[in-house]
């Protein structure tokens, strides 16, 4: 079989062979690393040839004949054929654009042929910030992606790229890890990824079609290279502290507070203790990574293994994560034609989370009760007569002992995450190339949470240890919840990829394929026992049959989705400044009924690169202006599953003997034309570079409207169905425009810097709703009956994640009663306030624009650089401090300053006891400017030693920050969602600032 | 090679054209498809959907703390209880009559209901398809959805007036079928269709003796005519009031009151129709029913809602045994030994929704009691008197005040006699969510609520408003209640 392919492949070159001799070579870069595809013409012969894997070329040609080399990246040159083998030296080129190539959508592309609006960041960049998660690394760095960091451990950001488009399921982008598709990245090592980028306008992201609405951020990990074997160390540690936190009241000023608040003298004015119950459930955290990683390339084989791990104690006492990942990506050239490539990464995760309305409950806990009484036992809300805490007493507020609640849970989760990939590409013809990726991923994940049940009941109730107060026989000693998940998903995608240049002005590249992916059953198992052995290493022992003791048995596979795809695309360049782009995908889901599961989305880019038009040959200032235009339709296929189902949860009944029986029925409503959301897009984008390509830059403009956005609509009360129905009810528009600029520039040989910053605004609408009862999605729960958000048929005309609920109308002067605007525009207290009439929309958890700014100098082997972000526009709302009640503590600044009858000017009302309603008056400003990075580094020099390179560096993560907002973080990604807990700060965790000292070595 | 390749990418694309939609078919695993009917068509299968319907009855928002709130803390029997400053969301403005059409109770009982409704109209639909399911059975169980949709209207046409009456299940694309379930039916209209209901009832119910002991709670052919002569009370045909209290048979008046409502007496002879609340494990009872009445504060075991009112404890005879048994007196001791002590928050809790074993559970073991044989009687003793036959009333009276420690009446005219009625139904019936649509049914409302201590307007306080959702969901098709 190869012979034969080898004799028709020997007869298809036989005119090559045919006249003149062989003459070999090889083509390196400056650091004389072989560079492979690089292409050789021969001009008298009329002969060509290409480089091989290390830089290598044999080519039919004369002695003295001029050789054309060429390669993207390089400066092209012309050199004379030699006998013997011949060395040629490529230098860089100059057109940093030309240089650069991007990954597109199953293919890559010059950055400079390119019509699309996609940010391509390097892996310098990324790994940069010492982070667990990349995608927090990119944050302020491209323009019009906003990213909602949290730095718990292990949490995943908000990323957001030109605005949000849906306000059900699927808001987050689509992640293409090395060809496979996934939702997030968190088991992705940053050290391991080369390079990151973000798909933002229809031309780039139609080839993804359904998926695409969101954008689509691209991740390649690393590749061997050389043709040596390199080392690389990469190794931190550091420390971490909150990087604001909130002063709260001490014992005294408590104590005088909460008396005025319930009009007696419960509290002592002169407490003995003054607990900072933040102090007491926090620490310093600290976490360390370590990296190393084999890589390097022969002729036939390109290899690298790398390993990380990631430890660390974050600042919530018990709250520890550690992360170890390891990767192998291997490429194997089998033939001239065929190359093989695999990748296999491995993730582990462990992690004893801890419940974070500590926070809260820390914000909220009496500084007069201590963290243990002097019985051992832990202080718990009771005051005595004497007006001190105490073991008895009556109880004062309904807010747990932080640290308590801290040391009783214990919960363990471990997941492990594999994904893996083959592809093989098969040169058919020299223009013609065929891909087969095939990818899987793997997860399973499983935990434990055990409640001491009795123990905490004692601790809450009986600090006294009073024999009076019994925890009742029937109930659990203890509970114990085992949790198992676990899925397998894969992606299959074909394509050819056909490019040709033809009369040396048509650059023609086509690109078709099929794609397969299936998004494999969530498997869920999770079984809750009561009365487990106290040792945890006897909870599970062999041959015990525990069915008696099962409080809960759940056994859930949640349905499987597939997708099934044909995509095309046509990519042409017209004299190298004239650029066409149309893509179509077809996309078919099994998410939807059978006549509304395909959908097509096409999309066209234009390119105009003026810089090489003749008129512009003189202007010699301007070395790069490009103009790119882009129109497409895109989709989004997570939504509801729109299948009709039996409801048999819990509908059972007893008929009067001792046999519960089971129930149906169906409670849902379905719209069977339920089909994608599809997003239009437009937009126009600007590149420049000038000055010798020291000032660069882009202007992006662009119009995003989601014509049917799927929304829950309440079926009609009288249907008395329940449960609400997806169905096309919306449209959401985003609008804006974003702006990134640099300079960069050498003054000498030793000292170079760069200035840049990028810029974003977007103005996010729900402009319309077809006729239809929204079932109101009632959103931004604080807890305590309160509610500051809704997303109904009132909201059209606002942002998503709009905030809903009473303006504040400041206090009254006599009673000091705080008062609220009612629909007649009248200033009213709480009580008689309507919730139909009264409420308005006051602003978003959108910010409407974002910014990020970079600047670095690098001095001989000195590097120094800064990175910042910020937000405007948005408004976040302070929950812990909505919350108060009876007896709970209040911060520092309103206890010292609020209203009595001798003070009726003081800045803050009156003490209440009431839970207050959700206003304005808790509602702040989220704008910020922090700095996310400073870094400096030094490079240690090395010359002819064991180590070839070692950089040592001290990074300070989030050092500073000016906020308006009065709580810890005007950054609450919360649970992700715009009408969750996202931009509400109750039980979150807060920013922190870290201190980090590290070292990278490469050998 | 080659050859292989090419034929991977010529067979790939064929694969993918020629079945590409069967690979989109995915079976469905966390939900069971409603093309799965199959799956039911069988004797357990058919039942499950009428359980379904009288599981909706355990539900907190079809018969717990907003079911108290308009059937029972809004009438003079009952006071909001609880803490002063606990509303329990609206139970304040239910209390005091001033509640709008936005008050949670007022929206809670009527979505409830129309969830069972369509619980009923899923049954009637499916079940006719469930060919391998014994025809008898069938019959039955769709009396038995017939019986509680008609039950359900009925608590809607007390509640609210005339209210969209939904007979099948609504195709959501249907411009009649919208207009249908957004426009009120007149009262007379969902009265003759609760009476419709009802004979197709008793046509195929079983005699409450008929069914096994484990089924004594599903609707019976007696409840179907005892329902049926309640419909035909508050419509005042007197005449069929009392033929159809002639048609309930096979019960009798137990001779202790105060056992009925508790866990022994539960479903006894004298039990018509009774909502099933179990404590044993598996427990399922009614959500937060007996706790949310319960006492509270120290010593105390619920939130103390819904506690008997000054005007209800006056209403009781010298020596009537019902009294005691109706109301949990704070320093007394109940009858399982349970000490209530004076510290509780409320003087007075309702006795008739205490749990013995299991009283501050979410769910508890107490049934609601809706129909009794002694309320036929009461109800025949009034239509008789209605149709001149006084004195063919007095004995069944006498029957019930007999078995409450009382001496017999001393009314004699038509009048009197009806007054007497009327005032042995609020003592006999107290707390089982009768008594509100009692004393506007008999015009005695404004007067009643004089002595309670509340305003009740005449010409609007007869019915709840509508909900504000369903008024604003019908834009324009239906109105709202006068006054509200």
């Amino acid at each position: 079989m190869r012979n034969i392919i080898f004799s028709f492949l020997a007869l298809l070159l036989l005119p090559a062979y045919m006249s003149g001799q062989v003459i070999k070579g090889k083509v390196v870069d400056k650091e004389g690393l072989g560079i492979p595809g690089a292409i050789i013409i021969a001009t008298e012969s009329k002969t060509s040839a290409d480089t091989d894997f290390d830089g290598n070329f044999n080519i039919n040609a004369k002695i003295g004949e001029v050789l054309k080399i060429s390669m993207l990246g390089f400066e092209a040159i012309s050199i004379t054929a030699a006998d013997g083998v011949m060395n040629i030296t490529l230098s860089d080129s100059k057109d940093t654009e030309l240089k650069e190539v991007i990954i597109i959508g199953y293919g890559s592309r010059k950055k400079i042929d390119n019509t699309s609006a996609i940010t391509s960041l390097r892996a310098e960049e990324v790994s940069k910030m010492k982070v667990l998660n990349a995608s927090q690394a990119i944050q302020g760095k491209a323009a019009g992606v906003q990213v909602i960091s949290s730095d718990l451990p292990g949490a995943a950001p908000s990323v957001i790229i030109r605005g949000l488009g849906t306000a059900l399921g699927g808001r987050t982008p689509l992640y293409i890890v090395d060809g496979m598709p996934t939702e997030n990245i968190n088991n992705i090592n940053t050290n391991d990824i080369t390079a990151y980028e973000i798909l933002k306008d229809a031309s780039s992201l139609a080839i993804y079609g359904t998926r695409a609405a969101n954008g689509v951020i691209i991740i390649t990990t690393k590749q061997g290279r050389g043709n040596k074997i390199a080392v690389e160390i990469e190794t931190f540690a550091g420390f971490r502290a909150p990087l604001r936190t909130v002063k709260m009241a001490g014992s005294n000023k408590y104590s005088h507070y909460s008396n005025a608040a319930l009009q007696t003298t419960t509290f002592s004015q002169d407490q003995p203790v003054n607990t900072d119950w933040f102090d007491a459930i926090t620490r310093t955290g600290t976490y360390a990574q370590n990296n190393i990683s084999v890589s390097g390339s022969s002729e036939t084989v390109k290899y690298f293994f790398s390993v990380g791990n990631y430890e660390e104690k974050a600042v919530l006492n018990g709250l520890d994560f550690s992360r170890t990942t390891f990767r192998t990506n291997n490429e194997f050239k089998i033939s001239k034609k065929l190359t093989v490539s695999q990748n296999l990464s491995f993730g582990s995760s462990n992690s004893t989370p801890k419940p974070l309305d500590a926070f809260t409950n820390a914000y909220k806990q009496s500084p007069i009760i201590p963290v243990r009484f002097p019985n051992g036992e832990y202080g718990v809300p009771f005051v005595g007569g004497d007006g001190f805490a105490g073991v008895a007493g009556s109880s004062f507020n309904n807010v747990g002992n932080p640290v308590a609640q801290l040391d009783y849970f214990n919960e363990q989760q471990r997941s492990i995450t594999l994904q893996g990939g083959l592809k093989l590409d098969y040169d058919i013809l020299d223009s013609l190339k065929f891909t087969s990726q095939f990818n899987g991923e793997y997860y399973s994940w499983k935990n434990y949470n055990f409640e001491d049940s009795k123990r905490i009941f004692e601790t809450n109730n009986n600090p006294g240890r009073l024999s009076s107060i019994v925890y009742p026989a029937d109930r659990n000693i203890n509970v114990l919840t085992k949790g198992r998940n676990q899925y397998f998903n894969w992606n299959l995608s074909n394509y050819l990829t056909y490019n040709k240049v033809f009369a040396s002005v048509h650059d023609i590249e086509i690109t078709a394929g099929t794609e397969t992916s299936v998004r494999g059953p969530r498997e869920e198992l999770r079984v809750v026992r009561r009365n487990v052995n106290e040792n945890s290493n006897y909870w599970s022992l062999a041959g015990v049959d525990y069915g008696a003791t099962v409080l809960n048995f759940n056994d859930a596979v949640f349905n499987e989705s597939r997708l099934l795809s044909y995509f095309g695309r046509f990519q042409y360049k017209l004299m190298d400044k004239y650029l066409v782009t149309g893509t179509l995908r077809r996309d078919g889901s099994s998410n939807f009924g059978k006549d509304f599961r395909w959908g097509t989305f096409p999309a066209l880019g234009l390119g105009w690169i003026i810089t090489k038009e003749n008129f512009m040959a003189d202007v010699k200032s301007v070395n790069l202006l490009k103009l790119r235009g882009s129109w497409g339709k895109l989709g989004n296929q997570n939504v509801p599953l729109n299948n009709q189902a039996y409801s048999v949860a819990g509908l059972t009944s007893y008929l009067g003997g001792s046999i519960l029986l089971d129930g149906t029925t169906v409670n849902s409503q379905i719209d069977p034309s339920l089909s994608w959301e599809v997003t239009e897009e437009a937009s126009i984008g600007l590149d420049f570079e000038l000055l010798n390509s020291r000032l660069k830059g882009s202007f992006d403009v662009y119009d995003k409207t989601t014509n049917n956005v799927i929304l829950n609509t309440r079926p009609l009360i009288t249907s008395g169905i329940s449960s609400a129905s997806p169905a096309h009810v919306g449209e959401v528009s985003n609008r804006g425009y974003e702006a990134a600029l640099r300079w960069d520039d050498q003054i000498n040989d030793n000292l170079s810097y760069w200035v840049g910053g990028n810029f974003s605004s977007n103005k996010n609408e729900l402009t319309g709703l077809i006729n239809a009862t929204l079932a109101p999605v009632i959103g931004g729960d604080l807890a305590n009956g309160q509610f500051t958000k809704i997303l109904d048929n009132t909201s059209v005309g606002q942002p998503l994640g709009s905030f809903f609920m009473y303006e504040y109308a400041g206090f009254d002067p006599s009673t000091g009663e705080k008062l609220y605007l009612n629909a007649a525009g009248n200033a009213v207290t709480q009580d008689v306030l309507n919730a139909n009439t009264d409420k308005k929309y006051v602003g978003s958890i959108l910010p409407t624009s974002n910014y990020g700014v970079t600047l670095g100098v690098i001095y001989k082997n000195i590097d120094f650089s800064v990175d910042g972000y910020g937000t405007a526009g948005a408004k976040v709302y302070n929950g812990k401090k909505a919350q108060r009640f009876t007896g709970e503590n209040v911060e520092d600044s309103l206890a010292t300053n609020f209203w009595t009858a001798n003070n009726t000017t003081a800045a803050n009302p009156a003490p209440f006891n009431q839970v207050p309603v959700a206003s304005t008056f808790y509602l702040e400003s989220g704008d910020f400017f922090r700095v996310n990075n400073i870094s400096l580094g030094y490079k240690i020099p090395l010359e002819g030693m064991f180590i070839n390179a070692c950089r040592i560096y001290v990074n300070a993560i989030n050092p500073f920050i000016t906020q308006r907002f009065s709580g810890f973080s005007p950054e609450l990604n919360g649970d992700g969602n715009p009408y969750g807990s996202q931009g509400i700060e109750l039980n979150a965790y807060p920013a922190l600032r870290s201190i980090v000292v590290g070292a990278n070595l490469k050998f | 090679m080659k050859k292989i390749y090419l034929s991977i990418v010529v067979l790939s694309i064929v694969f993918f054209s020629g079945c590409s939609d069967e690979f989109l078919d995915v079976d469905q695993t966390e939900s069971i498809s409603t093309q799965d009917v199959e799956l039911f068509n069988n004797d357990a299968g058919a039942a499950t959907f009428v359980t379904a319907i009288y599981s909706k009855f355990l539900d907190f928002n079809m018969s717990s703390f907003s079911w108290n709130g308009v059937s029972s803390i809004a009438s003079d029997d009952a006071d909001k209880g609880s803490s002063p400053g606990d509303t329990g969301s609206d139970k304040d403005v239910m209390d005091a009559l001033t509640y709008n059409p936005s008050s949670l109770s007022i929206t809670e009982i009527f979505s409830a209901n129309y969830e069972g409704i369509n619980r009923c109209n899923q049954a009637l639909n499916v079940i006719p398809q469930l060919d391998k399911a014994d025809a008898t059975l069938r019959a039955r169980l769709m009396g038995e959805a017939k019986f509680l949709r008609a039950f359900m209207y009925f608590t809607l046409v007390k509640t609210y007036g005339g209210v969209p009456i939904i007979d099948r299940l609504p195709n959501p694309s249907s411009q009649e079928d919208r207009v249908m379930q957004l426009t009120r039916k007149s009262k007379e209209e969902v009265y003759a269709f609760i009476e419709k209901d009802l004979n197709d009832a008793i046509e195929v119910l079983f005699e409450k003796s008929q069914y096994s002991s484990s089924e004594r709670g599903r609707a019976s052919k007696g409840a179907a005519y005892a329902l049926l002569a309640k419909v035909n009370l508050y419509q005042k045909n007197w005449q069929k009031v009392v033929d159809n209290c002639n048609l309930v048979t096979g019960y009798s008046i137990v001779p202790d009151y105060a056992s009925m409502f508790r866990l022994a007496g539960e479903n006894g002879p004298e039990s018509i129709f009774e909502i099933q609340g179990v404590g044993s494990i598996p427990i399922k009872g009614i959500q937060n029913y007996s706790v949310s009445q319960g006492a509270r504060g120290a010593g105390g075991w619920g939130w103390g809602f819904n506690t008997p009112s000054e005007s209800l404890l006056n209403a009781y005879e010298v020596g009537d045994v019902r009294k005691n048994a109706t109301i949990i007196f704070a320093g007394t001791t109940l009858y399982d030994g349970r000490v209530v002590p004076t510290t509780v928050e409320n003087p007075r809790y309702n006795y008739k929704a205490y749990s013995s074993a299991i009283p501050d559970a979410d769910q508890s073991d107490t049934n609601i009691r809706y129909l009794r044989y002694a309320e036929v009687l009461l109800m025949k003793a009034e239509a008789l008197n209605e149709l001149n036959q006084t004195s063919v009333a007095i004995p069944l009276l006498n029957q019930i005040r007999l078995r409450a420690g009382l001496g017999n009446t001393t009314a004699v005219s038509q009048a009197d006699v009806r007054i007497a009625i009327w005032k042995e139904r609020r003592v006999e019936l107290a707390f089982e969510h009768d008594r509100f649509f009692d004393v506007v049914r008999t015009g005695q409302a404004v007067a009643a609520f004089a002595i309670h201590g509340k305003t009740f307007v005449a010409g609007k306080h007869e019915v709840f408003p509508l909900p504000q959702l369903f008024i604003n969901e019908t834009a324009g098709l239906s109105s709202q209640n006068p006054g509200y």
